[in-house]
């Protein structure tokens, strides 16, 4: 029906962001219910004092402390950050081209495999599939290994987005640019281009199938 | 009539008017002078609860040399500050209310009241017929022996509204609730227009039928367990949990 906040977390990563953010939307609570208290005082109050005011005290307490909150939000920030580039030695390369207007992968660690991605359009959709979001060719992957994204473009900037992962990362012609994805649970994740690509942008989306090792090594052998 | 002081200064005894003669004042009946009366009140409140500015509590002259005092120590601080601010943005015509129009006002004056320094040092009415000129002179000598009347003109005489007249309500909002229903109302018929005759058909998804097969199908591969969809479906009695 309706969701608020974000998907499911399926990899470490995504956890950590989802906890990193209800600390800071916690904060931002916290600073707009002193501001609109405030606000509130204000304007239904009878007192008048307009002259000029010398408030040293005060205005010292408001410089320093938004200061200490904004370490307190970007130290975990920044360990997030750190994390997101660990070494992590992935077992797996996929590469990922982006094009007008769908996604092309590359499996070439051990074999050549290419195909391309394209949207189900909706008239030819199954009855119960998601409305813009299902692919003809998914990206199978094995869960619970760490693998590595390598994204490019070979037209226009996208940018390749699976949200329950917490991954985004642009897709520029002419550099590639790296993920890790880890995955812990199986199951299928969806994404959408998420830079202005054109008309078609919002139609071409992402759909990971992430299977037991096994199954994986079954598709890619046929 | 320039010096910056308020009620303290001594003056001799005049002759008690009920209301200064001056135009556009006399369509206010005498509604005022009821309002007057409780208005003589309604300094005591702007003064942070001093109590001692009333006019009983005037019947004192040492209570009333005292509030005077810190009245006029307050005024003084002000007038510094008002000094320099200047008061220009407020313009004549509206002392403290633009919803209401006077009559005639009389032109370039030094009395500029507003909500927020509603009695400035300049009093209202500055030029005093001979009568006027009697009362302020009695003024000057105790004030216990000015009439009611008396004490009603001479506030009149310094100050354009009361209190009470000040802070009158208007009916100002039930014009623009009036105004705003209007516009929504309107907007409401456009969209409406717009629905039947711009909206293209709606997508095949978001017919009831597709709808419960999405469902069915989200919750079977078993999207979002952990604290989304699915963990709120009870996979062996086949129902959302309670």
């Amino acid at each position: 029906p309706f969701q608020l906040g974000f998907q499911d977390a399926t990899s470490p990563i995504m956890e950590e962001l989802l906890h990193f953010h209800d600390h800071t939307l916690m904060i931002v609570f916290l600073i707009s219910s002193l501001v609109l208290y405030i606000i509130s005082s204000m304007l239904t109050t009878k007192l008048t004092h307009t002259s000029a005011m010398d408030a040293q005290e005060v205005e010292t307490i408001w410089t320093i402390l938004p200061a200490i909150i904004l370490i307190l939000i970007a130290l975990p920030s920044l360990r997030i950050l750190y994390m997101m580039d660990e070494i992590n030695n992935p077992s797996l390369t996929v590469k990922t081209m982006g094009h007008q207007w769908y996604w092309s992968y590359e499996y070439t660690d051990y074999e050549d495999l290419t195909f391309d991605s394209y949207m189900i359009p909706t008239s030819d959709l199954k009855p119960g599939e998601l409305r813009l979001l299902e692919v003809d060719n998914r990206v199978v992957l094995p869960m619970e290994m760490t693998i590595r994204m390598l994204i490019s473009s070979e037209d226009v900037l996208h940018s390749w987005a699976v949200p329950s992962l917490g991954l985004k990362t642009d897709a520029i012609p002419g550099r590639l640019n790296q993920t890790t994805l880890v995955a812990s649970r199986p199951g299928l994740y969806y994404g959408q281009c998420s830079e202005i690509c054109g008309s078609n942008h919002s139609f071409m989306p992402i759909v990971l199938e992430l299977v037991p090792l096994k199954h994986f090594e079954e598709w890619s052998a046929s | 009539m320039s010096k910056a002081v308020g009620w303290g200064a001594p003056r001799d005894a005049g002759w008690a008017l009920p209301r200064p003669v001056e135009a556009g004042r006399s369509h206010e009946g005498a509604a005022l002078e009821k309002a007057v009366g409780r208005a003589w009140r309604a300094p005591a409140l702007w003064s942070l609860g001093s109590s001692a500015f009333s006019v009983t509590g005037l019947a004192d002259p040492g209570r009333a040399a005292a509030a005077a005092s810190r009245e006029m120590f307050f005024r003084a601080a002000w007038s510094l500050v008002l000094r320099r601010g200047g008061l220009g943005s407020r313009g004549i015509h509206s002392p403290g209310d633009t919803a209401h129009s006077k009559g005639k006002m009389p032109p370039y004056t030094n009395y500029h009241a507003q909500r927020s320094y509603p009695m400035p040092d300049e009093p209202f009415c500055t030029e005093l017929n001979a009568e006027q000129r009697a009362l302020k002179e009695k003024e000057k000598g105790s004030w216990t022996e000015l009439s009611h009347a008396e004490k009603v003109a001479l506030y009149r005489l310094q100050f354009h509204e009361t209190f009470a007249e000040m802070n009158r309500r208007s009916n100002e909002w039930k014009t623009v609730m009036g105004c705003v229903f209007f516009f929504c109302g309107f907007t409401a018929l456009l969209i409406w227009w717009q629905r039947v005759y711009v909206f293209p058909k709606k997508p095949i998804t978001l017919t009831a039928e597709w709808k419960a097969q999405q469902l069915q199908r989200i919750l079977d591969m078993k999207g979002n367990p952990v604290q989304g969809l699915a963990s709120q479906w009870d996979y062996e009695k086949k129902q959302w949990k309670k």
